[in-house]
């Protein structure tokens, strides 16, 4: 394994490159213009296409269109910009057509935006949100296996630390094993066949071959969704068998979390930590598994309270749930505050210990 | 082991390619690095500071470092922030002219005039790599060889020129502390430059 | 000099040129009597069967009464959001650059929702071609103002007729289009009579041509009958046609 000092976004876009991906479009907006910069630079050698879209719902409607002819394809932005493209992306989840979504997000607004959605219809979207460079590597090329596996499209929660942190990595293509076959793809071939093919929310068929239509469909694609939350949630978690004290977290913040916990253990404190890897599905037999046995359960999270709402859907005692994150923002508005930071983060959960006033 | 670096100077300097330099220098021995970087938009006279963290395995350190065990000063201005976080003891080179040694009463001090060696080295732009070469010539964390190869590999093409004089820049800041480097101050009941930071 | 033998009938009985039916029609259309859209789609399927690219297009269609011809054309079919189907195609077309793509889009698709797609489509000079059906108005939610409503039209949502003041001039999207430079070949024909018919046809055929050559982005706007949505008897159509939309939106080739 030979490591490469390559700076998060320049890192993702080679990953992605590794796992197939041969169509990018996006449009620019910091932390996210970096990825876009590196995949169309990178991507003319690898025999693919990066557009500098026009628009963000310009971007992603290519990217569908790509995905449904076929390619692993992908787009991305910060929150703002996935604002826009929400219509594009319920529409993939119900049409089934799979890519990946880049959110290299500015903070962690973007949770309800990753996991409840924007747009309309029974759908979900994986969302895997890594805590540091190594991981984003590994699940940018996780993501564009689980879209095809499941054929829908999915997030990749980033910030601005993963997309500019430089960081030694090997980019290396990774098996997640076998795939279903393509077989539904629009290649063209089927004209006056008779089996010509059909990408349609609505499902209705062909006059000669009439499909499920809208109520088959939907109930299917809710069932899908059923069964993915059912096996695909991921997580991590740390001490939690002599945990008087669990502190929860995703992406970056949960990294910070992860360290500062260290610091506390070594200092004599019982506490844990636990880390949705996938915010949905969310881990909630797990964390409720987690955190049957703790006294108290700490939710740090850079923004006023989202995941908060998971982690009290799913604690053991939901009356043991504390909030210790909040809005963080650096001055630029395009990163994060001083809230993401261990010494402030240590100071928060002390004092939520020792049942003081948050800091 | 895990080891780390705070530069912090103002833009113009080279505070950026001195970090990046050390950090891919590390990554050409096989190690893992982390760089971090932190200026105001690229502008000259501005704040510049950057982060390097190395270490022989996975690295545990946060982007935003909790604290670190040494320290390049290359202006007093906008230093503040990074100086808080120093573990004491650990070694800090301080351009000298610019900054005042007594602003890190608890550090391993090592001056130099970085300018001046710069100057006389015929590399009157590369600060930064006397100021890196001081380091390294302390630290002793890479290879001097993988620095210059790095500096060169980091250089683009319509800079190649700027090698030979980057890598006399390079060299000459670490001969400025040579012989041992004696640091100009030591903290009371210093901690040794090889203890395992925490 | 062969002549034909007219004293016994012949071997195969003649047909009227309006029963005569694309294979590749896999059903009955559902749209009212009197609309144009159906023989638009007849004269798209009929080109793509006489340049011999069947079996190698992709058709995009949006959202309209049209739609539903996604169940009776035997092509491969994406059905795409609203106004999108320009920035589909781009993706199809460029991950599968020997395919033929074709959008199918009405007057409330391409130039109310998605205007800017279509141009930035054509300015990118995408080897694509969209088809524009317009009739003038929203036909499939029951005959309100559109983009390309013309001056006077009376419609749901313009009971008066369209003022310009009150609700702003019609968009002659195949001149915009025309005007970019990533454009190969722009054309404006209708359904109304039989000959225009047959101009419309070799009007689609030089646009496919066009995207077949590589020349760039090809349009061919079409205007359509909604006697539904005009409010006018079916029969009436094709002169109400005439009297309005072709006054505004003048026939012919508008790249040269």
């Amino acid at each position: 394994m030979t490591l490469e000092l390559l700076e998060g976004s320049t890192a993702i876009a080679r990953s992605a490159i590794a796992a197939g991906c041969r169509f990018f479009a996006g449009y620019p907006m910091s932390p996210f213009t970096g990825l876009l910069e590196n995949m169309s630079q990178q991507m003319p050698a690898a025999g693919g296409v990066c557009l500098n879209a026009e628009s963000e719902i310009e971007g992603v409607n290519m990217t569908l269109g790509a995905a449904a002819a076929g390619a692993r394809a992908a787009t991305g932005s910060c929150g703002q910009g996935i604002a826009l493209m929400q219509e594009a992306i319920a529409e993939a989840a119900l049409n089934e057509t799979p890519f990946v979504v880049f959110n290299m997000a500015r903070n962690q607004q973007d949770y309800f935006q990753s996991t409840r959605g924007g747009g309309w219809g029974d759908y979900r979207t994986i969302t895997l949100a890594p805590k540091d460079v190594p991981e984003a590597v590994e699940h940018t090329q996780l993501l564009f296996h689980l879209a095809d596996r499941y054929r829908a499209p999915v997030i990749f929660y980033g910030d601005p630390l993963l997309a500019q942190t430089r960081v030694g990595v090997s980019i290396e293509a990774l098996d997640f094993g076998p795939l279903p076959p393509k077989d539904w793809v629009l290649d063209g071939t089927g004209g006056g066949t008779g089996r010509s093919r059909q990408i349609w929310t609505w499902a209705m068929g062909k006059a000669t071959d009439p499909g499920p239509g809208p109520d088959g469909h939907w109930r299917a694609i809710a069932d899908k969704f059923d069964a993915i939350d059912k096996v695909e949630s991921r997580f991590e978690q740390a001490h939690v068998d002599d945990a008087e004290t669990l502190v929860v977290a995703f992406g970056s913040a949960a990294k910070f979390v992860e360290y500062v916990v260290d610091e506390l253990r070594a200092d004599g404190h019982r506490i844990g930590w636990f880390r949705p890897v996938t915010l949905w599905p969310f881990p909630g037999e797990a964390l409720a598994a987690a955190t049957a046995g703790v006294r108290r359960v700490l939710v740090f999270e850079l923004n006023a309270g989202q995941m908060l709402d998971d982690v009290r859907i799913h604690a053991a005692d939901r009356s043991a749930v504390r909030f210790i994150g909040g809005v963080s923002i650096a001055e630029s508005g395009l990163a994060y505050g001083e809230l993401m930071d261990a010494p402030v983060i240590r100071d928060r959960i002390l004092a939520a210990i020792t049942g003081g006033a948050r800091p | 082991m895990e080891r780390e670096l705070v530069v912090t100077g103002i833009g113009g300097q080279g505070i950026q390619l001195l970090a990046k330099t050390l950090a891919s220098a590390a990554t050409r021995e096989g190690r893992h690095a982390m760089l971090s970087a932190d200026y105001g938009g690229e502008m000259r006279g501005g704040p510049s500071k950057a982060s390097v963290v190395i270490g022989d395995g996975p690295l545990r350190a946060l982007p935003v470092l909790a604290s670190a065990w040494s320290a390049i000063v290359a202006h007093h201005r906008f230093s503040e922030p990074a100086l808080a976080r120093l573990r004491p003891g650990g070694p800090a080179i301080v351009n000298l002219p610019l900054v005042d040694p007594a602003s890190l009463p608890a550090m391993t001090v090592y001056g130099l005039d970085a300018t001046a060696v710069a100057k006389d080295a015929g590399a009157p732009q590369a600060i930064g790599f006397v100021l890196l070469g001081a380091y390294n010539a302390v630290t002793r964390l890479v290879d001097p060889a993988s620095l210059a190869e790095a500096m060169e590999e980091l250089l683009p093409p319509y800079r190649k020129q700027h090698a030979q004089a980057n890598a006399r820049a390079l060299a000459a800041g670490a001969a400025a502390l040579d012989g041992p480097p004696a640091p100009l101050s030591v903290p009371a009941g210093a901690a040794d430059l090889e203890e395992a930071p925490r | 000099m062969s002549v034909i033998d007219t004293s016994q009938p012949p071997s195969q009985p003649a047909k009227k040129v309006a029963e005569f039916s694309s294979p590749l029609l896999l059903g009955e259309h559902s749209l009212c009597p009197g609309c144009g859209e159906p023989v638009a789609l007849r004269l798209l399927l009929e080109v793509l069967q006489e340049l011999d690219i069947v079996q190698r297009t992709i058709g995009v269609v949006g959202h309209g009464c049209y739609g539903s011809f996604v169940r009776i054309m035997d092509v491969d079919v994406l059905q795409c959001l609203h106004g999108r189907a320009p920035s589909c195609a781009t993706g199809i077309k460029r991950v599968r650059p020997d395919r033929a793509v074709f959008t199918m889009q009405g007057d409330g698709d391409m130039v109310n929702e998605g205007l800017q797609e279509v141009l930035h489509t054509a300015a990118r000079g995408e080897k694509i071609t969209c088809v524009l059906l317009n009739n003038g108005v929203f036909g499939d939610t029951g005959g309100q103002l559109t983009a390309t409503t013309v001056l006077g039209q009376r419609t749901k949502t313009s009971l008066e007729g369209r003022d310009a003041e009150a609700h702003g001039h019609p968009i002659p999207v195949a001149d915009l289009v025309a005007g970019l430079p990533g454009t190969a070949y722009v054309a404006r024909g209708t359904v109304a009579t039989a000959g225009s018919v047959a101009q419309t046809k070799r009007m689609l055929r030089r646009a496919f041509e066009a995207q077949l050559s590589g020349a760039g982005f090809s349009l061919v706007e079409i205007l359509t009958m909604c006697p539904t949505g005009w409010f006018v008897p079916a029969p009436d159509g094709p002169g109400y046609l005439a009297d309005s939309m072709e006054q505004a939106y003048p026939l012919g080739e508008l790249t040269t």
